[in-house]
């Protein structure tokens, strides 16, 4: 019951915002609620929900991934780069070796963190100017294509009437909260955040767990630069860059707590969805796109001041002015 | 209890101090490379090219040294870079008398932004890593909604001294600058409390808090630093560069951090020191220069830099 409403605090925050935002902006611009642009949005917002998916996973077990951006990156390029017109055969090997060139570079992050110990912060920078390397090797400047029926059929809607993306975004996280909430896996996900050291007295595989964290890490990394490559109908070697710091800050106001051992994925939706609503609307009210960056950082400074449930207790406290003993429980 | 940790923080020191010699002999050895591959490789001029680009560097890991040590992570330095340039440049528009307040407006503004971050850090324990990030996001707004997107002005010329002029016609002025300030630096980690404090925060938050350090502020003003300085190396590149550009900073976010860690800081924070990251900044851009002159392209350069970091992280952490 006590572990049921802590996660309710966790995503209840957010949404409550979305809806803020929704509601505001819709009175302000009717045109934000049309469906044709809510269509829009889900597109935009897909590969946002993916990576951050990938970041919680791996924030969950108390690391951080920051070679998200040159996985998308070099999985977006293979994804332009494999044969494109329409047999089978090709389809089928797009549909492959993306993610398997994502798993197997999330597994080489994996080994360096739980099995030399290094600290995964460094690891994945390290990792992530490599592979950016290599992305830059294969393609140095924007280009190649993809099959065109694929493009259409990632970006379309089924029966003319669901889109697409929207049914990605749904599976993708109605899955990863199956997995989180009914599994062995998830659960040792949260009990190796929560305490690495307890986690392996009791018998959890952890190092193998945190090797195919990150492996999935990648995984949905590269269905996110499968989708770009989908979406632009060819690829870029730098387009993963912006999406390291936005998985990591999506991931936050998630309620997912960076310490890890705490929070989950049915937040992300609207976390994403703070991330592009405002663009959205400031694009529609025609004001400048300098301001964005500010009014985003404050939408995100106010998610992340609700989420957190240190800043709660810490102005309760501040307010009773209570001696510094009793500071004691907010430092970790 | 002092002598303990004098007694532990010696044996630190030590094991610190063998690292660095590693690192000058890599550097050293490096050097001697870049000689074989390309003649005039060791010549004065070229050394002082490298590290007149390497002062910049070495001079934004100031701060990220700094906040490192506390166990926390700084990623609005490039923003905070790119401000510096841009407000320096519109401030002084080419005039002399308006150097130094430029430069003192401009490092105010990044220490009230550093102090931004770090109040949330502190007080509210939101994690480093998310609100440097939206700090960052917010002051690149602000630079854009200021430069209306193409800054204007100039380097003055005596700003212009400062980042491209020779002392005597010898001896580079902004590696002068860095090393008056690496020496502060150094004097303020080892030899003074404050400095031991910001260790004492970085090994364990808790005991430090329960002996009396006031945490909280201390954090805060190890933030501040952190953006007083990223803003002063915009500043003083703008003195490289003459004229402002809005993508000065980006790469240095990334670079800094890369730095601290090759210098041997640890991540988490309490080990480590800034004499460190002077090796590591001069390691990174020696080995760019060097690459650059064996005509490597970009993309072998970022497998290089990632390389070395995954390398020098796996020997430390077999130490």
């Amino acid at each position: 019951m006590k572990e049921k409403q802590h996660n309710l605090r966790l995503f209840v925050p957010i949404y409550v915002i979305v809806i803020l935002i929704y509601i505001t902006a819709g009175i302000i611009e009717p045109q934000f609620i049309t469906w044709r642009n809510n269509v829009n949005l889900f597109t935009r917002i897909t590969p946002l929900i993916l990576v951050g998916m990938a970041q919680t996973f791996v924030v969950l077990t108390g690391g951080i991934d920051l070679s998200i951006g040159a996985i998308i990156g070099l999985t977006n390029v293979i994804a332009a780069s494999l044969p494109f017109i329409n047999t089978p055969l090709n389809i089928i090997l797009w549909l492959l070796i993306p993610p398997l060139v994502g798993f197997g570079v999330g597994v080489i992050n994996g080994f360096f963190i739980s099995k030399k110990g290094l600290p995964p912060l460094i690891v994945t920078l390290a990792t992530g100017a490599i592979w950016l390397g290599v992305t830059l090797f294969i393609m140095p400047i924007p280009g190649g294509t993809v099959s065109l029926s694929v493009a259409l059929t990632i970006t379309g809607k089924l029966f003319n009437t669901i889109p697409i993306p929207l049914l990605i975004i749904l599976f993708f996280v109605l899955t990863g909260y199956f997995i989180l909430r009914n599994t062995e896996l998830g659960r040792s996900l949260y009990a190796l955040g929560g305490n690495e050291a307890i986690a392996y007295e009791s018998g959890i595989p952890c190092s193998r767990i945190k090797i195919l964290v990150y492996g999935i890490s990648g995984i949905l990394s590269s269905f996110a630069g499968m989708f770009l490559s989908g979406w632009m109908f060819s690829a870029d070697p730098l387009i993963g860059n912006p999406y390291v710091l936005n998985s990591i800050a999506v991931t936050v106001i998630a309620g997912t707590s960076l310490s890890g051992g705490k929070g989950g994925v049915v937040g992300i939706i609207g976390g994403a969805y703070i991330f592009y609503i405002l663009n959205n609307i400031l694009n529609l009210l025609g004001i400048s796109a300098f301001y964005q960056y500010i009014a985003k950082g404050l939408v995100l400074i106010l998610a992340l001041i609700i989420s957190s449930p240190n800043a709660s207790i810490i102005l309760k406290n501040y307010f009773k002015k209570q001696s510094f003993f009793d500071k004691e429980e907010f430092v970790k | 209890m002092n002598r303990v940790f004098d007694k532990l923080k010696a044996i630190d020191f030590l094991s610190q101090n063998k690292l660095i010699f590693l690192l000058f002999l890599l550097i050293f050895i490096l050097f001697i490379i870049g000689e074989i591959l390309a003649r005039g490789f060791l010549k004065l001029d070229h050394i002082y090219t490298i590290l007149r680009t390497t002062s910049f560097l070495g001079i934004v890991s100031i701060g990220q040294t700094l906040v490192i040590l506390t166990g926390g992570i700084d990623l609005s330095v490039g923003p905070l870079i790119t401000m510096g340039n841009v407000f320096t440049c519109m401030l002084i528009n080419g005039i002399d008398a308006n150097t130094f307040w430029a430069i003192l407006v401009v490092i105010f503004l990044g220490m009230i932004f550093g102090c931004f971050s770090g109040l949330f850090v502190s007080y509210l324990r939101i994690s480093p890593l998310v609100i440097t990030l939206v700090t960052g996001s917010i002051v690149t707004g602000i630079t854009l909604i200021f430069s209306h997107g193409a800054p204007k002005g100039l380097a003055s010329p005596v700003l212009r001294f400062i980042g491209v002029g020779r002392l005597f016609d010898i001896f580079p002025v902004i590696i002068v600058v860095w090393i008056i300030l690496s020496c502060l630096t150094i004097l303020l980690l080892n030899f003074s409390v404050f400095g031991r404090k910001i260790y004492y925060i970085g090994a364990n938050e808790k005991t430090a808090l329960m002996s009396g350090i006031r945490v909280h502020l201390l954090k805060t003003i190890v933030y501040s630093i952190s953006g007083g300085a990223a803003a002063l190396t915009g500043s003083l590149m703008a003195g490289y560069t003459r004229t402002a550009f809005l993508g000065i900073g980006d790469e240095y976010t990334m670079w800094s951090i890369a730095t601290v860690v090759i210098g041997g800081t640890s991540i988490t924070g309490g080990k480590g020191g800034y004499l460190g990251t002077i090796a590591g900044a001069i390691l990174f851009i020696l080995l760019e220069s060097i690459l650059t002159i064996v005509k490597i392209p970009e993309a072998g350069r970022r497998i290089a830099n990632g390389a070395i970091i995954l390398i020098l992280i796996n020997i430390y952490f077999k130490q």
